[in-house]
């Protein structure tokens, strides 16, 4: 899980619970020095949405969200996420960081962000099976009422 | 002189502060800020969206400190989110990759990924639960779980929309990349005509009895003589992703927001000609479930664009009068001492009189 993916990597942190986060940062806090450059704090994300319609762009309304930076072993990490939970998003600019520098941690890591991505996604497909369950089925009474198929 | 400062409340307005916790915390229950984030989620979302602000623990949050109140809670909220910096602008968020709960059309049964009804009281009797009053929180929620817990797992997958159909036939216009950078309120004054970044946001933002009280004058025909119908509803999460600051290209997932769009339509004769009659596509997106707010927004996004003296064809009038802290803190200021400007108008009523030879 290289630079190439780090969507992938932050949408994993993002998803998974605190403690977990926690658990993958402390591998490398136990063996690496880690300096914080930038203390967490909360910041406000502008939600820009393109609309369909008319094919533009308008600001939502605004997202809280805190963020943090670090250096470890020289390398700079960074993270950004919704709400104001300061103890995750440090642990996860010290994961960014550690991925940035190639730490041999992060090969260990990087297999239990696979598995929990994979366990998210179960989590994820459970509950869109339970939405899709009220999918609707029409049967039409009459005949006679004219209707043309979704092109 | 309209205005005199007046001393001597001091003491009032300390104890009928207080007089707030009396009322705020007149039982011993608790109020426990997940129950209300969890299980009011509605009225957060509501909450949010007035206020421009999405973080529903703190939209609970106000909620609980101000023993409920919608617009006491937008306040604080507005009030709050002016404490921060704005930091990042997200990457415009693509609502063709929600994961939906909710989607439903109003135009085609048979609907392409098909209609999926998700959470909604559409179809629930409006009776009391009695059965409420004792309810067994802890029950109620494993039975809750028991539904996720036994779903049949669904791969996910993204569900075009449904004017893309009709885009396809060439029903609907398909409208170039417009690449204009969005207005936004928060920073700039409104001028009329605005752009139609700005209508969106203002609506998004806007109190949402006022919105759907000046769509519904539309479909009663004040300024309108059509009716729309709903394109497509969706509901579901959307990720927000902002630039990463470390490497060009590369992008940050930040969490999920959930949002509501709509697309409504209507058939509009364009001119006189022949094959002038086109469908108008109107938009509406909010935060969270607040669907009627979201199908109203999609209505106005329509009337606004038509001509006429209703306040639904009225941008200024619209967008200048939905705001809840805007009209409520000018409401408010009516409590306000007005005892010099009153005193002048009592003395007027009284030189008139005097004039006109009446009796007090």
């Amino acid at each position: 899980m290289d630079n190439v993916e780090k969507r992938r990597f932050f949408r994993i942190l993002a998803h998974a619970p605190r403690e977990q986060v926690a658990g993958l940062a402390r591998e490398i806090e136990e063996h690496c020095q880690v300096a914080v450059l930038k203390e967490p704090q909360k910041t406000l994300v502008m939600i820009q949405v393109r609309e369909p319609v008319k094919n533009s762009r308008f600001y939502l309304g605004e997202a809280l969200a805190c963020e943090a930076m670090v250096e470890v072993d020289g390398a700079k990490g960074m993270a950004v996420t919704l709400g104001d939970d300061f103890d995750k998003v440090l642990d996860m600019a010290v994961l960014d960081a550690a991925f940035n520098r190639k730490l041999p941690q992060c090969a260990a890591i990087q297999a239990r962000l696979e598995q929990l991505e994979a366990q998210q996604r179960r989590d994820q497909e459970r509950e869109y099976g339970m939405y899709r369950r009220t999918q609707v089925h029409f049967e039409s009474l009459d005949s006679e009422v004219p209707h043309e198929d979704h092109p | 002189m309209a205005y005199v400062a007046v001393t001597g409340g001091k003491e009032a307005i300390a104890e009928s502060i207080r007089l707030l916790q009396y009322h705020r915390c007149a039982t011993e229950t608790p109020l426990a800020l997940e129950a209300v984030e969890k299980s009011m989620d509605l009225l957060i979302h509501r909450v949010m969206g007035e206020a421009g602000f999405y973080c529903p623990a703190y939209a609970a949050l106000a909620l609980k400190q101000c023993e409920g109140s919608v617009e006491e809670a937008v306040f604080l909220l507005r009030a709050y989110r002016s404490t921060l910096t704005r930091s990042y602008y997200s990457l415009p968020v693509d609502c063709g990759e929600m994961r939906l709960i909710r989607r439903i059309s109003s135009v085609f049964k048979d609907v392409k990924g098909g209609q999926m009804l998700g959470p909604s009281y559409d179809y629930t009797y409006r009776i009391l639960d009695f059965g409420l009053c004792q309810e067994d929180a802890a029950q109620a929620h494993r039975q809750a779980a028991a539904i996720l817990a036994g779903a049949q797992p669904r791969p996910l997958e993204r569900l075009e929309t449904v004017s893309q159909g009709l885009r396809d036939q060439g029903l609907i216009h398909t409208p170039p990349e417009n690449g204009e950078e969005p207005f936004d309120v928060t920073m700039e004054n409104l001028e009329f005509p605005c752009p139609r970044s700005a209508r969106l946001q203002v609506l998004a933002r806007g109190d949402t009895g006022f919105v759907t009280g000046i769509a519904y004058s539309a479909l009663r025909g004040y300024g309108f003589s059509n009716h729309p119908t709903i394109g497509e509803l969706r509901s579901g999460y959307v990720d927000l992703t902002i630039p990463y600051l470390f490497a060009e290209g590369e992008q940050i997932d930040l969490g999920e927001l959930l949002l509501t769009q709509v697309v409504s339509y209507t058939a509009l004769d364009d001119g006189e000609a022949p094959g002038s009659l086109t469908i108008k596509e109107g938009f509406g997106m909010v935060f969270g479930r607040c669907e009627s707010k979201a199908i109203a927004i999609s209505i106005l996004d329509t009337t606004l664009d038509e001509p006429g003296d209703a306040p639904c064809n009225n941008e200024e009038f619209v967008l200048m009068h939905g705001d809840m802290l805007e009209m409520n803190g000018y409401i408010s200021h009516l409590k306000l001492p007005h005892y010099v400007t009153f005193q002048s108008k009592l003395s007027s009523v009284r030189k008139s009189r005097e004039k006109g030879g009446a009796q007090p």
